[in-house]
């Protein structure tokens, strides 16, 4: 696996939960307000509400980690550590999504984390 | 230029676009002194998007949208492009996006129900298809 394939396996596991999110919405306000102009707002509740919040965290997490990923490639300093990291990130996050789901305290934390601090060494690596 | 970045670059002034569209007629609505204010929402009555019009409203909510759908496209223009993927069907998918995306809107703004879900879906399923390419 490289940085990039790893890249792309995040945005699959995005994609995911986003349908996940979207089976869980469906069920909960119906196909019919899905497919409408949504003028009116209403609330989801219970897991799909946790999935939602996942995605959102997902998709802050995911701005991040993307132009990390691709200032490594892009200057051609991708190395044996930043391949480690890259691959820290997705397992943190491919755990964040359960452990948020299924509200498992203290792992959903400690998940958000490790994928944090991966970004963020990837940035110290690429300077 | 590849057409993977070129769909890219519109795709991000299309945002630029979608921005003016939705900023234009909320400062007509409110006025700058709202738009420009910290907005406190005691101070304003609520957020933003729930003192505009209904179109208005919706053209907040298809800038939104947009962003995530961004996000994901430009990884999956990246990916595909540095990782030397491209191919006639990438380039379609990225064109496709562009397309469903620009449709997206007036569907929204117009509430041109299915439509909106549709051009959505396409710009979603185009995505998904060239981050499953870049991987095979």
């Amino acid at each position: 696996m490289t940085e990039l394939s790893i890249l792309a396996s995040y945005g699959l596991l995005v994609i995911v939960t986003l349908l996940l999110q979207a089976t869980g919405s469906m069920q909960q306000l119906g196909i019919g307000y899905l497919l409408s102009s949504r003028d009116d707002s209403h609330t989801i509740t219970g897991m799909t509400a946790r999935l939602n919040r996942a995605l959102d965290n997902s998709v802050v997490a995911m701005a991040l980690f993307a132009p990390a990923i691709l200032l490594l490639v892009v200057t051609d300093s991708t190395t044996v550590q930043t391949l480690l990291l890259a691959k820290a990130f997705l397992i943190a996050r491919a755990v964040y999504l359960p452990a948020y789901a299924f509200g498992i305290i203290g792992l959903r934390s400690l998940a958000w984390t490790v994928g944090f601090v991966s970004t963020a060494l990837l940035y110290f690596l690429a300077l | 230029m590849q057409h993977e970045l070129t769909a890219l670059t519109l795709a991000a002034l299309l945002q630029a676009v979608q921005f003016a569209l939705m900023a234009v007629p909320a400062n007509l609505e409110l006025g700058p002194g709202k738009t420009m204010s910290p907005r406190d929402r005691p101070r304003l009555g609520g957020e933003l998007i729930d003192l505009v019009s209904l179109r208005t409203a919706r053209l907040f909510r298809a800038f939104n949208n947009h962003f995530e759908a961004l996000i994901l496209f430009t990884i999956a223009c990246l990916v595909v492009h540095l990782g030397d993927q491209s191919s006639a069907f990438t380039a379609l998918c990225a064109y496709g996006y562009l397309g469903a995306r620009v449709l997206y809107i007036p569907a929204y703004a117009f509430g041109w129900t299915p439509w909106r879900s549709v051009f959505w879906g396409v710009g979603f399923a185009a995505t998904c298809a060239m981050l499953v390419a870049a991987l095979i």
